[in-house]
């Protein structure tokens, strides 16, 4: 790798956070991995839920909903298929963890059901997933309901694999951070202000990490954003290093997939399509912007590259 | 020497109220120095202990029970027979709920009376003397029907119960009570406005120069207005029944006052334009001949119209009419008049004045002339005419008994007391359920008194319980009674009145307000001539009007020569408690007057006494309040704090804050914000916006989901819909904290982004982001209540519940997935559309008698579940009615998140639907990766001026970054200054706007955009109670056209403007189509010779088949024809070929 290719500094990392600059990078891949990893990178969370007794005062679907956004440990997610590809016929162990919620209110105050009180079932076959994450000093986890003496929960949880777009409790990032241009010298935007901007506007602390504008520099107007700083903050289902290293790995895996169904589809119409008057353009113009064929070939020419570099 | 019981019981500290008066408000505490000018607002929390928001209804009612009741049963305490001179019963003694040798109150729970069903309410018990035989008998708690009890009222079980024994019985501690239940529903009488009762008012028309004094009298037996009028320049007296108006001169003549000279003093006094004007009424009496008292009573008796069983002469006829008829709420006593003639004499000097300046008139819209009638005063009209009946009755069966001749044992009158003791019961019941007030004695007939309370929200209940109706009709387009009178200052809420038709006319009270139950006028009456007041029979017709007239509700009482020194040492009586507090007392300069007031109804509020340029409640008063050593009531005690009702009010220098004092201040406002109702209390800064957006703010509070109540699980009402997560608003009010609004919120605060996203967020739709509806944002549940009877049948017949049927597999069949083996739905279980959750069986032969019993056959009759989303079984609930019968009530739950359609609003009447729900990715963020929850569109604001919602959102924003909740309060609440600057110590710009990137491209917007936190409210409006859609469906039975409305399954009218339309546009073919062929299009047969309708292609009237010719009409049209036939009119169609050229 030359200095040509992207950079990243790593200013803090802990459990929870990972703050980092990426530099040497578009605007619109800086944006895609955070979009991927808020959205798209999978995790497991309870999706299914099979009330045996509930006695407590909150209904049945609050419950599950609450469960449901319990964060799960998600390390070796990789190990697990989506449920909706694996061969069993509802969920297996392949594709999912079983968690068991039992408890009853014994005491005469009120008996608090934290997350730790979820009990995994299946098995796990070595794997790492599946375990409530629990942060808090008294190491109970979430609070998932109240039960007075007498009242009682028994259920049990499926935790399935998934992604963010479709719900957000399987989003494994909570914020995300995420500046460029602290000075604002790209003039994406413009400072509204009273009698001055410079005194309204409260610095960013990223600032310090570029040079301020001087007075008299010239404005670039081909200039573009290229150092990005990043903070993953985890919800800790992946640690934060995990989150982002799962988020490039998730855009070169959807990057490879484009590539791939574009280079299929090549195949195919040359495979049925023929020499067809729709084709016979595509050869000779190979003007990147002219129409979708030709975008076709301007992706297919340097693709096996790249295609290679991401695998 | 009047009023001196004040109670010390409940000195006993409440943990509820410690926490209110611990002002951990604004982040002081005990120890904190005490500034009287800031935290004098204490005294608020205070007062509403003691007093409460639903306090007016329930000293009403606790007067009725308590005192009113003893009152009517004095008034009406003898039955007699007509056959036996001997008998007689009197009712000596009366009590609700208990009897008189205990203390129990044997009631069923409050909770148990709304699921069951049954009514909430106390046995009356009376304790009678009567003769049996020759024996007087006393006999101690007899029965004679129940009451209903108002919730919370002090024969309720709750009153005083503590929070732990409220928990027992399932009663939420912050439920305010002041409503009934009847029949399992929760009655609401709401309070009703009124014009005074036996007060002058004067009025005058300048169009057709008419001045007129009305008084409406008011007694137990009757009401009646008698007025005294002008006409052509001379004044009369005009009453219901007197034919024509009488003369005034003779008017008085009748009431004893025969010389003219004294006529002239008692009306005009020694002015010389008011006698000039007067005089001319002189003439018409001695024209007339009317010289003495008799010749005028004369005169009178011949114009009365009465019907009466015995005839009067026409003197005894005038005499009874001075007496009894005109100004009724006088009484006379042997036959002396010199009251009434005094009281005819006022009224006609102020139609004088009236006419000499036309300023001298009174104002029907001032709230000082209104009282309010509250659901003590109402039961009580109702009691009377109901016990009045009672005792009809009795008489009636005791008459029967009495008059047989020969009876074998002695009579004994208590066994047929208990016969008549259901209509009692019966009668309290049916009007509080259905709302007809329908009094015999008045002729009265009121319709709409009682509403269900409305359970909404906590909001909405409580919203409920401070409503005024006015009697005003609602359709006429009059501006005066509707308009914001300046007297409603700190009475009465100046924004919360609904929209449209009943705008102006249903008005709600302020937080600091107090309603007036009767006082004794007795004492006041002897006290004021211990203070030197003339009294008005020692003085004589000349001097009448020297000095000030003292009045005490409206009559006149005497005279005071030093009318200032008079009212300051009554105001001094009553400051120091030796008086009841709520007796007010002002002067009137215009008319001479000093008015003293006792009765109920009047509206009134406490403030604060300035003597001598300095504020009566010192910052030592405070800190004892603050410490509990004091109570509200020892503020009234110690003089510092009194009651002023309106008129009090108009007499009286009030500053509103401290600094404003200066020589001439008599009082000093507690809080500013309590000219805000309960409901308007909620808006954060509303003294920032404009003020119909506080109305509207007003109605949609009230259809806020959120927290109903602490019992909302256990009530199984018809809907209830509830709110997953509420949460407190971020930018509070003090009134929220008052009213408990932050323990039962209806909202969440959801960070909003004020910018363009998307374009489907236009007309004030807004963009919900995804991922935060996923987390919980917006969900609520309904649950919607079903309940069936289970019927007993004369021939011992009854509805079963049959179990559920089984497949060949032993599976419940589909429809049955949902029953237990008991054939009612499992607690849990989904139900689908079209599933059954109450498999109810009803006996076929229902009708048949018992004597042809045969084995019962049934018909399955069950309660299938049609909806277009699925419901779970929350609760099932089995019991038994008043009758006997079965109860079964289903609760059906859903769970629902928020979708496009859904309606939300925040706190500034914004409301607006969910246009688009976006991935969280694509939302906007600032650079610490904040998203919105809400994207609202900018253009909400411009024209609707809300500037209160902007400042909620910095001052929310402020709170968040510091950890702090913050105050909107209004007139006061956190600067503006002061948020900005939290802000910008945390590194945000001070006017609340934030550079946002776009979630889609990563780029930083060009503009900056307004972002934090607003308080959101989901409203009861939800696309899937709405949404509807009919290809093929159900059809009306008569004219086989489409059913309308969603409930029906209904199809969607193309309406005649639609239609007017598609005319306009010539596509025929499109109206034939939607007007006929799928609506009801029917074939007939038509002869084309006769042109009459025939069938089966033979035509009757020609009894032929061969110009039969068959078309296609609308049913309707068919419908038509035949019924015109049906009388006798033919309408004969003449048909032409299509297709000939």
């Amino acid at each position: 790798m030359s200095e040509e290719g992207p950079q990243v500094k790593i200013r803090e990392a802990t459990k929870d956070n990972v703050d980092f600059i990426l530099s040497n990078v578009d605007l619109s891949l800086a944006n895609s991995l955070r979009r991927i990893m808020i959205a798209e990178i999978p995790t497991l969370a309870i999706d299914s839920v099979e009330i045996e007794t509930n006695t407590s005062v909150l209904a049945d679907e609050f419950i599950s909903h609450r469960l449901g956004l319990i964060p799960l440990q998600s390390k070796d997610i990789d190990q697990l298929v989506y449920c909706r590809d694996c061969y069993c016929e509802d969920h297996c162990d392949r594709c999912s963890v079983v968690l068991t919620l039992q408890a009853v209110g014994e005491s005469e105050s009120t008996t608090n059901v934290y997350a730790k009180d979820l009990q995994i079932v299946s098995d796990l076959g070595g794997k790492n997933i599946g375990h409530p994450i629990i942060q808090d000093k008294e190491a109970n986890g979430i609070l998932v309901c109240k039960l007075r003496k007498g009242q009682e929960l028994r259920l049990k949880c499926v935790a399935k694999k998934g992604i963010s777009k479709e719900h957000a409790k399987w989003s494994p990032a909570a914020a995300i951070e995420f500046e460029y241009d602290p000075w604002n010298k790209l003039k994406h935007t413009d400072y509204w202000f009273e009698q001055d901007a410079t005194s309204e506007w409260p610095h960013s602390k990223n600032c310090e990490f570029e040079d301020p504008l001087n007075d008299d520099d010239v404005f670039d107007y081909s200039a573009k954003p290229n150092i990005f700083y990043i903070n993953v903050e985890s919800v800790g289902s992946i640690t934060s290093d995990q989150v982002v290293i799962r988020g490039i790995k998730t855009l070169q895996d959807k990057v490879a997939d484009i590539l791939f169904s574009l280079k299929k589809m090549d195949q195919d119409k040359v495979a049925f399509g023929g020499p067809t008057s729709e084709n016979a353009p595509m050869e000779v113009d190979h003007d990147p912007y002219s129409g979708t064929n030709g975008q076709y070939n301007e992706y297919n020419d340097n693709t096996n590259t790249a295609y290679d570099d991401a695998w | 020497m009047l009023k001196s019981e004040h109670s010390h019981t409940n000195h006993t500290k409440d943990d509820t109220f410690e926490q209110l008066l611990k002002p951990v408000y604004k982040g002081k505490k005990l120890t904190d120095e005490i500034n009287t000018a800031e935290d004098k607002w204490n005294l608020l929390p205070a007062f509403l202990k003691v007093k409460g928001l639903v306090k007016q209804h329930l000293d009403s009612f606790n007067y009725f029970v308590d005192v009113d009741l003893k009152k009517i049963i004095k008034a009406n305490e003898m039955v007699l027979s007509d056959v036996d001179p001997e008998f007689y019963l009197k009712y000596v003694d009366i009590r609700v709920g208990q009897r008189s040798n205990s203390s129990r109150i044997d009631m069923l729970p409050p909770h148990e009376c709304r699921l069951r069903d049954m009514t909430y309410s106390a046995p009356i018990y009376v304790d009678i003397e009567y003769t049996r035989g020759r024996l007087i008998v006393l006999h101690k708690d007899v029965e004679i029907g129940k009451m209903p009890i108002m919730l919370r009222s002090n024969k309720c079980i709750l009153n005083g119960a503590s929070e732990e024994t409220m928990a027992k019985l399932n009663e939420c501690p912050l439920d305010p009570g002041g409503y009934f239940i009847v029949n399992g529903t929760e009655k609401v009488i709401l309070v009703q406005e009124q014009l005074s009762k036996n007060r002058i008012i004067v009025e005058a028309d300048e169009k057709k120069s008419i001045v007129q004094a009305s008084v409406t009298s008011s007694t137990h037996e009757r009401k009646s207005k008698t007025y005294v009028v002008t006409k052509n320049e001379k004044i009369y007296l005009k009453h219901n029944s007197i034919s024509e108006e009488v003369p005034i001169v003779i008017v008085l003549k009748a009431c004893g006052v025969v010389s003219d000279l004294e006529i002239m003093q008692l009306v005009c006094g020694n002015n010389s334009s008011y006698q000039d004007i007067f005089a001319i009424n002189f003439e018409e009496a001695s024209k007339m001949n009317i010289y003495t008292q008799q010749q005028a009573l004369e005169y009178i008796g011949t114009k009365v119209k009465t019907i009466r069983r015995q005839k009067l002469t026409i003197l005894q006829e005038g005499i009874e009419a001075i007496a009894t008829t005109v100004i009724a709420h006088l009484t006379v006593e042997a036959l002396d008049f010199r009251e009434k003639a005094l009281y005819i004499a006022i009224m006609t000097r102020r139609v004088v004045m009236a006419i000499q300046n036309c300023k001298m008139v009174d104002d029907r819209d001032y709230v000082g002339n209104k009282r309010l009638e509250l659901a003590g005063q109402l039961m009580s009209l109702l009691f009377e005419d109901l016990f009045k009946k009672f005792n009809n009755d009795f008489k009636a069966s005791i008459d029967k008994v009495l008059k047989k001749p020969n009876r074998a044992e002695m009579y004994d009158a208590l066994l047929s007391i208990n016969v008549h003791s259901n209509n009692i019961t019966s009668g309290l019941n049916r009007a509080i359920s259905t709302g007809n007030w329908s009094l015999k004695r008045f002729k009265m007939e009121r319709a709409g008194v009682t509403h269900v309370l409305s359970r909404l929200s906590y909001i909405s209940a409580l919203g409920m319980m401070t409503r005024i109706s006015s009697q005003f009709e609602k359709s006429r387009k009059v501006s005066g009674p509707r308009a914001l009178q300046p007297s409603q200052f700190g009475m009465l809420c100046t924004s919360d009145t609904p929209e449209g038709e009943a705008c102006g006319l249903v008005k709600n009270l302020a937080l600091m307000t107090h309603i007036t139950t009767d006082d004794e006028e007795e004492p006041i009456k002897r006290l004021c001539y211990l203070l030197g007041v003339e009294d008005i029979g020692l003085i004589d017709s000349a001097s009448l009007h020297d000095n000030y007239g003292v009045y005490l509700n409206g009559t006149i009482i005497g005279t005071a020569r030093y009318p200032t020194k008079f009212v300051h040492q009554f105001r001094i009586l009553r400051r120091t408690g030796k008086i009841s507090e709520f007796i007010s007392i002002y002067t009137n300069i215009h008319q001479n007057a000093v008015h003293i007031v006792t009765d109920g109804g009047r509206i009134c509020r406490p403030l604060i006494i300035v003597k001598n340029g300095k504020s009566m409640v010192a910052s030592s008063h405070l800190k004892r309040l603050l410490d509990g050593k004091l109570q509200f009531d020892d503020f009234l005690k110690l003089g510092l704090v009194e009651y002023l009702d309106v008129n009090e009010e108009n007499d009286s220098f009030i500053a509103l804050y401290e600094k404003d004092i200066h020589e001439g201040i008599t009082h000093l406002e507690i809080e500013p914000f309590t000219v805000l109702g309960a409901v308007a209390g909620l808006i954060p800064y509303p003294h920032h916006n404009q003020s119909p957006r506080n109305t509207y703010q007003c109605a949609m509070g009230k259809q806020a989901i959120g927290a109903i109540a602490y019992n909302q699980f256990k009530r199984i009402d018809t809907l209830l819909y509830l709110m997953i997560y509420p949460q407190q608003p971020m930018v509070k009010t003090k009134t929220i904290e008052l009213i408990d609004y932050d323990k039962l919120p209806a909202g969440q605060n959801a960070t909003v982004a004020v910018m363009s996203y998307s374009g489907y967020d236009i007309e004030d739709a807004l963009v919900l982001n995804k991922s935060s509806i996923d987390r919980g944002f917006g969900r609520c549940e309904t649950r919607k209540k079903t309940t069936t009877i289970l019927k007993r049948y004369p021939n011992h017949t009854q509805d079963i519940i049959g179990g559920m049927r089984v497949d060949e597999n032993g599976e419940p069949i589909w429809q049955h997935k949902s029953l237990g083996p008991d054939g009612l739905g499992e607690v849990g279980m989904k139900v689908e559309s079209g599933q059954i959750y109450i498999n109810k069986s009803v006996p076929t032969n229902a009708s048949d008698s018992v004597l042809t019993q045969s084995q019962s056959q049934y018909r399955e009759a069950p309660i299938i579940y049609r909806a277009p989303e699925p419901s779970h079984i929350d609760q099932v609930m089995m019991s038994v009615s008043d009758n006997d019968q079965a109860l079964i009530k289903v609760l059906l739950r859903q769970n629902r998140r928020p979708e496009l359609g859904d309606k939300f609003s925040s706190r500034h009447g914004q409301k607006g639907v969910c246009g688009i729900i976006v991935q969280q990715e694509d939302m906007p963020f600032n650079d610490q990766g904040i998203c919105p929850d809400i994207i609202m569109n900018p253009h909400g604001f411009p024209s609707r001026m809300t500037v209160g919602k902007m400042i909620e959102l910095v001052s929310g924003k402020a709170g968040v970054l510091n950890g702090t909740l913050e105050y909107g309060t209004c007139f006061g609440g956190s600067k503006l200054a002061d948020m900005s600057e939290i802000l910008i110590n945390n590194g945000f710009n001070y006017s609340g706007k934030d550079m946002l990137y776009s979630g889609i491209t990563g780029e930083c917007l060009q503009a900056y955009v307004f972002f934090g936190p607003i308080y959101y409210q989901k409203l009861k409006h939800m696309v899937l109670d709405k949404m509807h859609a009919r290809a093929r469906g159900p059809r009306a039975v008569l004219t086989r056209q489409p059913t309308e409305g969603r409930s029906r399954d209904g199809g969607l009218r193309l309406g005649e403007m639609e239609r007017d339309c598609v005319i306009a546009y010539g596509a025929s073919q499109l109206l034939l189509e939607r007007l006929m062929l799928s609506s009801d299009a029917f074939e007939v047969d038509v002869c084309d010779k006769c042109g009459l309708m025939g069938y089966s292609g033979w035509c009757t009237s020609c009894k032929s088949a061969e110009h039969v010719i068959k078309i296609t009409i609308p049913y309707a049209a068919k419908l038509l024809f035949q019924e015109l036939l049906s009388m006798n009119i033919a309408p004969r169609l003449m048909l032409g070929d299509v297709f000939q050229s």
